[in-house]
């Protein structure tokens, strides 16, 4: 049993990680309409930043700094794509571009960071908070998860009670309404890519010292964000916050296990299908049309 | 003094011509009623002067500036306001928050509860539950938020009990008498014809008859024929 | 149908062996080589086509479907299965069909993108697992053996060549096939399709299994072709790719798969010219899906456009006329008369507080051609909803032809005996006209398809629904609805936007749909001339409830009706 615990709490650091990159891929949908298949790739630039700089000999705090900035940046890039040409486009049409576009990030990406040396990626949390049951539990574990309980407890005070939350609320109610009334929704928009590349960043940012250093497989970590987000009917952030949780810690237990340890990254995958399997029993079909 | 014109205004949905060389004018202080049986184009038309969904050919100008280019956004920011049919209250956000997330730095949201003083007890339901007249009610005061000078009024009275569509006819022929210039699109000519100054009849995309309300009142025979066609 | 499936395959083969014996003789061997590379492309592109933009579904995971392929191969290579590299590719392609069944079938209904979350996942997990096996043979160095007579490059390249055109071949007939028809539909509009009787999940999962069939053969002679393959081939980001391409070339007309194969073998190769490296190469892939998707123009439609400017010598040779002659035209249905073709009872529909249909009792009776009015929000679109199968919802009882139909979904009642057109149409127009009429109305037989095209007026059975304008094709919605011969016809405002002329004549075929083809006419119109034409009984309906039905003269004049349509009553104006 408490080989299984210490497993479990050993995934804490990756759950906190697809929670809270999970609930930026639900504010994203819930705001803006648009599935963020690029959200750790977005990250994943701004990390790569962070990492080049603080091999150049720059201290890890501006380094980190910048590299958020970076993430910042490249998350408006893609939100201005998808709101000047698709704002109007269907979701399947949205998804499509969506797709695409991280295919070029990931290109780009690979480019740039490819190449002979090792990458060093900076802990910004290291050590070890305190241990249960003879396991660390790490800083950046905690961390993690506390920015991800704390931008989803935030957001919600911030969406019902600040003019800005309010104005986007409307946004995603009704932007055809909100727009008739004066509200920028063009504007708006990018500040929701804005702050989502920003969180996507720093999520990136702490799990990617306990992963493989390579641009791809970072920026796959999306998809079990998307089973999160899923979780949470893509509506939900508490319940996505809780899927992110569940998917991390799960894999942490399955890393265990002799023979299924290298099949862990099948997980995301089942809990989709899970998921979906359980919500569509009685549904009829796609309303949009 | 504000002066608003549209000229010529063709609207397409589908490929299908909606809209057919249609031509309005209305001013400050006056209320231009536009009738017309369902799927004469009415909604359409205001869409197109909104912005909503593109036109392909006319005029709209407010106060000289044209409009028939600018993005929705824009035309509500140069002051052309549209309350859109079907009460689009935003559902999750309360009376209140309807009213502040329209909010503009000249204005605060009190005197709409000047204007309409039965919402006042209402302000922290959500928009969703609230009556059919009472979200006629916001979603009026929350275009007026934004100091426009012209306002299109979509079938506002759709739905309603008469004696609601009443006191929400005086309401605007008050804003009228107050200044702004209205463009008030309806199904039900009756009470319409009694607050309005001048009658526009749409048939099939194109206006059949242009004329002073009160005359139009005079003749309901008139008024049907021009709505339901001839009977044989 | 058949005539036209057989001359372009025909076409094909002959392109293909043409194109195939010169590519052999004349090419230095290096270019044959990457000219297998470019088929073994083109049939994954093939396969993408078929689900992306024809079945308009997203799929992420083509190259874990051909991994399965290649693996089966791969296996069967090792333990010496009987039946050679030929056999061993169909197995190939078998296996990976129960991995699309599997997690497509979750997927299929909701959201489009939940497909796009799936196949990414399955994506991500396959490579993850394909990395800790092996290639079977792969440690003992034992290559996937090639066919005896197709062993050398130059033959092996003729074999894929014979695959990539059985494929398309087997593509183009399905594309005229009514499923293929049903696909381009449901990508259109899932409503509309269901309208016409196709089962929506039923048709989604075919699309997606045929597809992995397809893939899975690529993955096959993809390992024939190099001995051995690694995991790398078929990666999240090769699946990735894949997809790039196929938007960007366009995968719906069979040479788009041509140019995307010619793009993914050879951008890497120009590019290496230049000493660039090949990432640069899905760079360009991911700009031109992105310019594809923002003009709505892939390369392959892009080219069509140009090439149908050209001007080919045609054949001058017109089709037989057609007469609009009432005995060509499909045998009339006959219903008994003693129950009615459409009843309603005590049919309500709530939306929390909202009543949008109040306690509704309405029949038509067998032969009948019934008017529907009511001012905006009475309720008439959302009893045609209820009555067809589209709200999830309602109580009451709703029967055709004496037969309950409550319970049934919107695919069956329109099988069943209800028909429905659309306010705004829903027809996909990259069918011709020919394929949507026998979508929507089953197998007819020439003569008897042009007899209804040409009642109505409507467009020739060859044109493409594209080229026709808005009101055609709303004449092309009543013409397959009624084509169909169901109990009942609920008409949807299909005069809307018609010229007084255009509308006339339809009231007029209008008029004579029970006669002609035996089924019983509700209509739903604002146009009261339309109504007065076609209609020789009306119901009126105001918030929700029935407010007067009878003959339609008397109805039109009573005084309930003005006042539902003008307001309060005439008098209170004054």
């Amino acid at each position: 049993m408490e080989g299984y615990f210490s497993a479990a709490v050993a995934g804490l650091g990756a759950a906190g990680a697809y929670a809270l990159l999970g609930v930026c891929v639900v504010f994203t949908y819930r705001l803006v309409s648009v599935v963020n298949f690029t959200g750790a790739s977005i990250g994943a630039a701004g990390t790569f930043v962070l990492v080049v700089l603080h091999q150049a000999g720059l201290g890890v705090l501006p380094a980190a700094i910048i590299g958020l900035v970076a993430g910042t940046l490249t998350g408006m890039l893609i939100g201005s794509v998808m709101t000047r040409w698709f704002a109007q486009a269907s979701a399947s049409t949205k998804a499509a571009v969506n797709v695409a576009l991280l295919v070029g990030i990931v290109s780009v990406g690979l480019r740039l960071t490819g190449g002979q040396h090792p990458k060093q990626f900076p802990d910004l949390f290291p050590g070890s908070a305190f241990s249960l049951a003879d396991v660390q539990v790490t800083i950046s574990a905690l961390v993690a998860l506390g920015v991800a309980a704390a931008f989803t407890l935030v957001s919600d005070y911030f969406l019902a009670r600040t003019s800005l939350g309010l104005q986007l609320q409307a946004l995603s109610e009704n932007p055809k309404s909100a727009e008739l009334l004066g509200i920028r929704v063009g504007l708006l928009s990018l500040v929701v890519w804005a702050v989502t590349g920003l969180l996507a960043t720093f999520a990136m940012m702490i799990i990617a010292p306990a992963r493989s250093p390579d641009f791809m497989s970072l920026s796959l970590l999306i998809i079990p964000a998307l089973a999160a987000a899923l979780v949470g009917a893509f509506r939900n952030p508490w319940m996505t916050f809780a899927g992110g949780m569940g998917i991390g810690i799960l894999q942490g237990l399955t890393s265990n296990i002799p023979h299924l340890g290298q099949y862990r990254g099948t997980i995301p995958l089942l809990v989709i299908l899970a998921v979906l399997l359980w919500t569509q029993r009685g549904a009829r079909w796609d309303e949009a049309r | 003094m504000s002066q608003f014109m549209v000229a010529g205004l063709e609207v397409r949905r589908s490929g299908l011509p909606v809209v057919r060389g249609v031509e309005l004018e209305v001013t400050s202080g006056r209320i231009s009623v536009v009738l017309g049986a369902n799927g004469a184009g009415k909604t359409t038309f205001l869409e197109g002067l909104s912005g909503s969904i593109p036109i392909s050919g006319g005029r709209i100008v407010l106060d000289g500036t044209e409009l028939q280019r600018a993005r929705p956004g824009a035309r509500a920011r140069a002051g052309l306001a549209h309350i859109e049919e079907g009460r689009t209250v935003f559902r999750h956000m309360t009376l209140d928050q309807n009213l502040r997330v329209a909010s503009h730095p000249s204005t605060k949201g009190t005197w709409a509860y000047e204007l309409f003083p039965e919402l006042k007890a209402r302000r922290n339901t959500k928009a969703g539950l609230l009556s059919g007249g009472e979200q006629q009610m916001l979603v009026i005061a929350r275009a007026l938020v934004g100091r426009p000078k012209v306002v299109l009024i979509d079938e506002m009275s759709a739905g309603l009990a008469p004696v609601v569509v009443t006191r929400l006819m005086r309401a605007v022929r008050q804003l009228a008498d107050d200044g702004l210039a209205i463009v008030l699109v309806e199904q039900f000519p009756a009470l319409a014809l009694t607050v309005g100054d001048r009658a526009y009849v749409m048939r099939r995309g194109r206006m059949v008859y242009t004329g002073a309300c009160a005359e139009l009142k005079e003749s309901p025979g008139h008024l049907h024929h021009l709505y339901l066609g001839d009977s044989d | 149908m058949k005539h036209d499936s057989i001359k372009s395959s025909l076409r094909l083969v002959v392109a293909a062996i043409v194109g195939g014996v010169i590519a052999r003789e004349a090419l230095p061997e290096y270019w044959v080589y990457l000219a297998t590379s470019v088929l073994i492309t083109a049939i994954v592109l093939q396969s993408l086509g078929l689900v992306v933009s024809r079945a308009g579904m997203i799929s992420l995971c083509q190259m874990s479907f051909a991994g399965v392929g290649a693996w089966v191969v791969g296996w069967l290579n090792v333990a010496g299965a009987p039946g050679g590299l030929i056999v061993w590719t169909l197995i190939g392609g078998l296996a990976a069909v129960p991995f699309g069944v599997a997690i497509g079938l979750p997927a299929l209904r909701l959201r489009g993108v939940n497909l796009a979350i799936v196949t990414l996942g399955f994506a991500s997990a396959f490579d993850m697992v394909l990395a800790t096996i092996n290639f079977p043979g792969q440690t003992n160095f034992l290559s996937v053996a090639r066919p005896a007579l197709f062993a050398s490059d130059g033959n092996y390249f003729v074999l894929v060549l014979a695959f990539y055109v059985a494929v398309s071949v087997g593509l183009e007939f399905l594309a005229r096939s009514r499923l293929g028809a049903s696909w381009l539909a449901l990508r259109h509009s899932e409503r509309a399709a269901a309208s016409n009787g196709v089962n929506i999940p039923a048709a989604k999962v075919s699309a997606f299994a045929i597809s992995a069939f397809i893939a899975g053969l690529s993955g096959g002679l993809l390992a024939g072709f190099l001995g051995t393959v690694v995991s790398s081939n078929f990666s999240v980001m090769q699946s990735l790719a894949m997809f790039a391409v196929a938007i960007m070339a366009g995968s719906f007309f069979p040479e788009g798969a041509l140019i995307g194969g010619l793009l993914v073998v050879l951008v890497p190769q120009i590019l290496r010219t230049f000493g660039l490296a090949q990432d640069w190469g899905n760079v360009l892939f991911a700009v031109g899906a992105t310019q594809a998707l923002s003009t709505g123009e892939a390369i392959s439609e892009a080219v069509r456009k140009v090439a149908r400017k050209i001007p080919w010598p045609r054949s001058t040779k017109a089709g037989p006329e057609g007469v609009a002659d009432g005995k060509k035209l499909p045998a009339p249905l006959r219903l008994d008369r003693s129950t009615d073709a459409l009843r309603i009872e005590a049919l309500s529909v709530r939306y929390g507080q909202l009543v949008a249909l109040d306690d509704v009792d309405l029949s038509v009776p067998v032969g009948e051609v019934m008017g529907l009015i009511g001012p905006n929000g009475a309720g008439k679109s959302t009893l045609i909803d209820a009555v067809s199968g589209f709200l999830a919802h309602y109580e009451g009882r709703v029967s055709v032809a004496g037969e309950k139909f409550d319970g049934r979904r919107a695919h069956l009642r329109a099988r069943g005996g209800i028909r429905r057109t659309w306010q705004t149409t829903r027809i996909a127009p990259e069918l011709t006209v020919g394929q949507y009429m026998r979508l929507a109305a089953g197998r007819l037989r020439e003569d008897q398809l042009r007899a209804v095209l040409d009642w109505l007026e409507c467009a020739d059975a060859r044109m493409l629904v594209s080229s026709l304008d808005a009101g055609t094709r709303r004449l092309l919605d009543v013409a397959g609805a009624v084509a169909a011969r169901p109990a009942v016809v609920l008409l949807d405002e299909p005069a809307a936007g018609q010229s007084y002329d255009d509308a006339y004549e339809l009231g007029n075929h209008i008029a004579r749909i029970p006669t002609l083809f035996g089924s019983a006419v509700l209509l739903v119109e604002h146009d009261m001339d339309l109504i007065r034409l076609a209609c020789s009984s009306v119901a009126v309906l105001d918030f929700g409830a029935v407010v007067a039905t009878g003959r339609t003269r008397e109805v039109l004049d009573d005084a309930s009706v003005k006042r539902a349509y003008l307001g309060i009553a005439e008098e209170a104006m004054a």
